[in-house]
């Protein structure tokens, strides 16, 4: 453990606090756990401990088929899981050489931006509970994010581990009223991102907690790793979806939305922004959805890839979601690496923390967005 | 020695216990029926039922969670300090319940009328902090520790805001007994002369009671319920009781000092009923609005909460004072009186909301970065792995 | 302050609008078709015997491993006098539903049809007080669609 040696002002011997936030504390947003250092109210030091979480996901996708893989990867990223599904199906494809239909590739697209949706809702409403506000982001955002996982468990039949993509294509077609209710989901999820913005990116008492808190720069930013929206929110305009366009978002009208400051309302309002685009795409990719097959034609029962290997990353609503996948020939990856964006982002934590107060850290905490199972894996 | 007690007469010390019996018996119950409004409200504010399952539309989860909080094992930790732990629930529930001694809710429907009611009521309100502090020193706890400090820092800076508002009011009414306040206001009351007081005496119960965007010491996401965080069982509850029990009586204490309590606007040739819906709305209607506020409010930080007392609030709230006795002392006629403060406490408050706006800074413009131009494909890592 | 008014104003325009709500356990939301509970067995109600063969494809195919499946001869098969086309047919059979992930692809790869998702709410509502108890076997598997209490999903 180190810890920065801090020159005391005070003319008295004084000895700073330390305090051990979580593993089981309301705002580690899962098991995570970090130990301040403080010294009244100002954060000194912060070191985070990580690994609780630890199951071995990618050690056991190696024991696992392609098919069996993608099951595991929807419990690395239990909030975007289609996104998570996305990397893993599209590397597979990549060494196996895969033609995906194209209806297949639209309806991952709206299902992925779906999850975009969804995960960043999730990420409102923490975010404003950490903030303080007393559970009512938090409904808000469930609210809306319950309509969606409806959605998500009428064309896949779970709600929260939808195992729906396959190498290929997708596991079955979407139901025939599908249309009508992306429709319907995406009226609601309007009103969603017009109740969470008029909640919090105006109110004063949310900006005088958030503006100019945590702040990083570019260039810091761009050190760590950073990827996602907090990527963006430091000015950095580094979408996956346009820098290296997957699936047809070559052929869509979309904004990237940055921030200016790095700060944490940055953060906030790049994700807020970035719903509105979430929406404008899926409406784009609902025009362009036709009938046709799912799978490729010739598809052999148990898929089996040549020897190579592949690093492939998507943008996953916390930033880039990457498997670096090494095949050996047969039907399992003989190797699988997954680049988690959280854990890059978690990386700037301590950056940002130290000399904010005690409950800037937990604002600053919240806008990096992790989740816990997908920095352990 | 005999004594009146709404017009019986009865022996002191029967008296007392009688009153005494009034008080605790009137207040668990009130306060068990504003934990089920409070969990009702909020609920329909975040479009939810709220409790549903105990008793008819859930009237009995007070009940419940009260039959569990006594029934639950009060655990002290090991390393704890014995005395201050335990002690340190009545420090904060004796002084919330003494205040109710001076709080009328009708026309000589109160315990004691006090020539002082306002100035008793303020001392004993801020003697709870002791209990608070006692709390979180005794706990052994870090997070309890945090928040004492930050809830004694947060009672005092807001102890002042909170007694120059009443005693501004006072000054204007000439009296700083409850009841004469009351029935000073007359056709008016004092909310419309003095709205200065009255935000300052609202965003200070917030501050006094913990509520968002004040409820640092308690922060859930911060400090984990602050002092309390060791506590348990009947000795939580008794923390709890004593919260609703403050709300209660502040709102009371509002209801009379700034709109006119049971008097306005009937007037208090209406009988007891009447007086004792109009004092009920009243209240009801401030301890709405506080709801209100804690489901839409983030928490402030506490340097910046420190800043907006000793900064805004304190200054301005001297002001107010000032200028009401400058106002009075030269004994204009009244109605040329009423209009110079509510003149002045209009300015100042509108000083608060300017001071407010500006503290923060305008919203920045949203940013977004227009498609294509800025980011031109490159080629892909994955290709090139290939 | 216009920010604060205009959060105000939000919720209280919330306020005003009904509670979303389900109550759950009083009321069961219909649940779509495709939904995913734990795996069960389906019954052939005209031969009057489990359609499935106990040919160990699911067990194969199930990442988790919580199958269990054993197959015997026949004995209603047309060689033995019955009148059932299954030369082999399932002996024993448990899921061990504690351990399975609800992943589908024991559906997916059955070649017989003979395995599907539960879609009904009592799939979902298995809270036992031991883990034991959900190793189902072949008689509990079977039962509800024996019961004609489901009708099953079965992606093409
Ligand atoms: S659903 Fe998946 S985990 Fe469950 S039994 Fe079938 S194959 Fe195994
Ligand atoms: S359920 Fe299907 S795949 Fe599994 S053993 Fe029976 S017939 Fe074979």
């Amino acid at each position: 453990m180190t810890t920065v040696p801090f020159p005391h002002e005070h003319e008295f011997e004084t000895q700073d606090l330390m305090i051990n936030m979580g593993p089981q504390h309301p705002s580690t947003h899962g098991v995570f756990r970090m130990v301040l250092q403080v010294d009244g109210e100002v954060v000194r030091d912060v070191v985070p401990y990580i690994g609780y979480m630890h199951r071995g996901g990618e050690k056991l996708a190696e024991t696992m088929d392609f098919r069996q893989g993608i099951g595991w990867m929807d419990r690395t990223e239990y909030l975007a899981q289609h996104n998570a599904e996305l990397s893993y199906v599209m590397a597979v494809e990549a060494l196996a050489e895969l033609e995906v239909p194209e209806r297949a590739q639209w309806i991952r697209m709206i299902l992925c931006e779906l999850n975009r949706l969804s995960s960043h809702f999730m990420f409102t409403g923490a975010f404003g509970t950490d903030a303080g506000i007393f559970g009512t982001a938090f409904v808000y955002s469930f609210r809306e994010r319950e309509v969606i996982l409806d959605l998500f468990e009428e064309i896949s039949g779970d709600r929260l581990m939808y195992a729906y993509f396959r190498p290929g294509g997708l596991a079955w077609d979407v139901p025939d009223n599908f249309a009508r209710r992306v429709a319907e989901v995406l009226k609601s999820t309007r009103q969603g991102i017009k109740d969470m913005d008029g909640l919090l990116t105006e109110n004063e008492i949310f900006r005088a907690r958030t503006v100019d808190i945590g702040k990083i720069s570019a260039a810091d930013a761009i050190d760590w790793g950073c990827t996602g929206p907090v990527l963006r929110a430091s000015g950095v305009p580094l979408d996956l979806r346009r820098t290296e366009p997957y699936l047809y978002y070559d052929q869509l009208d979309f904004d990237i939305i940055t921030g200016t400051n790095g700060d944490v309302y940055d953060r906030f309002v790049v994700r807020v922004e970035e719903m509105r685009q979430s929406v404008r795409i899926i409406e784009q990719c609902m025009e362009r959805l036709r009938p046709g097959p799912i799978l490729p034609d010739r598809l052999p029962r148990m898929l089996r890839t040549p020897p190579g290997e592949v690093y492939l990353r998507t943008e996953a609503p916390r930033g880039e979601y990457g498997i670096y996948m090494v095949s050996r020939g047969g039907n399992r990856p003989h190797r699988l690496k997954i680049r988690s964006s959280c854990f890059a982002n978690l990386q700037a934590l301590r950056d940002m923390t130290i000399g904010s107060y005690v409950a800037d850290a937990v604002v600053i905490l919240g806008s990096l967005d992790i989740v816990l199972c997908e920095v352990d894996r | 020695m005999n004594n009146d007690l709404f017009g019986f007469e009865i022996n002191v010390w029967a008296d007392a216990a009688a009153r005494l019996g009034l008080i605790v018996g009137l207040m668990t119950v009130v306060v068990m029926g504003l934990i089920y409004g409070e969990r009702k409200i909020i609920a329909r504010f975040q479009q939810r039922l709220g409790p549903t399952r105990t008793g008819p539309a859930g009237l009995l989860q007070s009940v419940a969670d009260a039959l569990k909080l006594v029934a639950k094992e009060d655990v002290r930790p090991r390393s704890a300090d014995p005395w201050v732990f335990e002690l340190a629930p009545y420090f904060v529930f004796v002084p919330i319940f003494l205040m109710f001694v001076a709080i009328p809710f009708a026309l000589r429907w109160e315990i004691r009328v006090l020539e002082l009611g306002l100035f008793y009521v303020l001392a004993v309100s801020s003697v709870n902090i002791v209990g608070w502090v006692m709390a979180g020193w005794g706990s052994d706890n870090r997070y309890a520790m945090l928040g004492a400090l930050r809830a004694a820092a947060q009672a005092i800076s807001y102890e002042l805001p909170l007694v120059m508002s009443l005693i501004s009011v006072g000054i204007v009414a000439d009296s700083f007994n409850l009841t004469e306040i009351v029935r000073s206001q007359g056709q008016v009351p004092n909310i419309v002369w003095q709205p200065l007081p009255f935000f300052l005496f609202f965003v200070a119960i917030l501050a006094e009671l913990n509520r968002t965007p004040f409820d640092i010491p308690v922060g859930e996401s911060e400090v984990v319920g602050g002092p309390f965080v060791e506590y348990s069982g009947i000795r939580w509850s008794m923390f709890f009781l004593a919260e609703y029990a403050a709300l209660f009586i502040l709102a009371l204490l509002g209801a009379a000092v700034f709109l006119g309590g049971w008097a306005w606007p009937l007037g208090e040739e209406w009988g007891l009923g009447w007086q004792l819906v109009l004092t009920a709305l009243k209240a009801g209607a401030l301890i709405f609005a506080v709801f209100w506020v804690r489901v839409t409010m983030p928490r402030l930080r506490i340097d910046q909460l420190m800043a907006f007392s000793w900064k805004v609030l304190l200054p301005i709230s001297f002001v107010q004072v000032l200028a009401n006795g400058l106002v009075l002392v030269y004994e204009p006629p009244q109605h040329i009186a009423n209009i110079l403060l509510a003149a002045v406490s209009g300015a100042g408050l509108l000083l608060v909301v300017w001071i407010m706006n500006h503290s923060v800074g305008k919203p920045r413009p949203r940013p977004v970065l227009s498609p294509r131009a800025a980011t031109a494909p490159t080629a892909t890592r994955s290709e090139a792995a290939r | 302050m216009r920010g604060l008014l205009k959060s105000m104003g939000v919720t209280l325009a919330v306020f005003a609008r009904k509670p979303v709500t389900r109550e759950y356990p009083d009321t069961h939301r219909p649940l779509p078709e495709r939904d995913r509970a734990f795996p069960l067995l389906l019954w052939d109600h005209d031969l009057d015997e489990p359609f499935c063969t106990g040919c160990h494809a699911c067990e194969r195919a199930c990442p988790v491993e919580c199958m269990t499946v054993l197959m015997k001869d026949n004995p209603n098969h047309r060689t033995q006098g019955g009148d059932s086309t299954r030369r082999k047919i399932v002996d024993k059979f448990w899921i061990d539903y504690a351990r399975c992930m609800r992943c589908n692809i024991c559906v997916e790869v059955c070649n017989f049809d003979a395995i599907a998702m539960n879609n009904t709410w009592q799939g979902h509502e298995t809270s036992v007080y031991d883990r034991a108890d959900l190793i189902q076997d072949l008689p509990q598997l079977l039962a509800e669609h024996k019961a004609g209490a489901i009708k099953p999903w079965v992606p093409q």
